[in-house]
């Protein structure tokens, strides 16, 4: 494969992604400039192991993987954030499997852009935030991604039964910071 | 007569047995995520039939994923990255 074939198939596959990767990065940064740079860094490992990549991988899952890798190994200790705390590390057991799998992730519908809707938006995003970056990971890549179970265990490295119980510990710690915002709108806990 | 179908269902076993809402409380992530099987599905909706207590969690939850699919605002992405991420990449052997 020449240069030229392999980057256009680089941004055939590849770049369609951009969207919900740079949205991922930007909830794990939740800076701008840190979740371009995290992008750029991620695309720049995807193409050099671009090699390895067999058509028709789910593509969103692999770059989502590199990703939250480099977030945590080399990203995060450059960041202007500081440090949270990574329940990965204390979890410990680790899955090895290679991102595979179907294709066919939901997409994600635009929200509408009237002005209830965004004050809701912005209770949303803060109460999202302020969670740990773990749980807020499990919630993105389930509820705003569309990734199954076994999607989100190997772009997370870790067993299914873990993603289960920090989806569930994520969704608790987030109704209780949305409970005082939610019951004025009749969602009583 | 009426029976409360509830208090049948929540009746909290002192032997340290799951109750059905606790099975039902268990599954409702699963439920909420397309994730139960075919079997914890057929569970999950009889035992919300009769239980008003369980319909009403399960709505909850329901609720509170559609705040974050619905309603958090995307971010846009720059136009200039795009084009970087493809410059980068011709610049690499």
């Amino acid at each position: 494969m020449s240069k030229e074939e392999k980057d256009a198939r680089f941004e055939a596959e590849l770049l369609p992604v951009l969207d919900p990767l740079y949205n991922f990065a930007y909830r794990l940064t939740l800076d701008e400039d840190d979740a371009n740079d995290l992008v750029q860094e991620t695309y720049l490992k995807a193409y050099r192991f671009f090699d390895y990549f067999e058509q028709g991988t789910n593509a969103k899952a692999w770059l989502f993987r590199i990703l939250k890798n480099s977030f945590i190994n080399e990203f995060r200790k450059k960041s202007k954030q500081p440090a949270k705390v990574d329940y990965s590390e204390v979890e410990g057991y680790y899955n090895s499997e290679d991102v595979e799998g179907e294709g066919g992730v939901a997409t994600t519908t635009d929200m509408r852009t009237e002005s209830v809707q965004d004050l809701i938006g912005d209770e949303v995003a803060s109460a999202l935030n302020a969670l740990p970056v773990d749980f807020r990971t499990v919630i993105i890549l389930c509820d705003l991604e569309g990734f199954t179970y076994e999607e989100m265990a190997k772009i997370l490295d870790i067993p299914i039964g873990t993603v289960r119980s920090r989806l569930h510990r994520a969704r608790n710690s987030l109704k209780e910071k949305l409970e005082k915002y939610a019951k004025s709108m009749g969602y009583n806990s | 007569m009426e029976s409360k179908f509830t208090e049948v269902y929540q009746r909290t076993s002192e032997d340290g047995h799951e109750t059905d809402c606790d099975k039902v409380s268990h599954l409702l992530d699963l439920i909420i995520d397309d994730e139960a099987t075919a079997a914890e599905l057929s569970f999950f909706n009889s035992h919300i039939e009769a239980c008003v207590s369980c319909f009403e969690n399960h709505q909850k939850q329901k609720l509170l994923k559609g705040l974050i699919s619905g309603h958090l605002k995307r971010a846009i992405v720059p136009e200039s990255l795009a084009l970087a991420i493809k410059a980068k990449i011709q610049e690499t052997v």
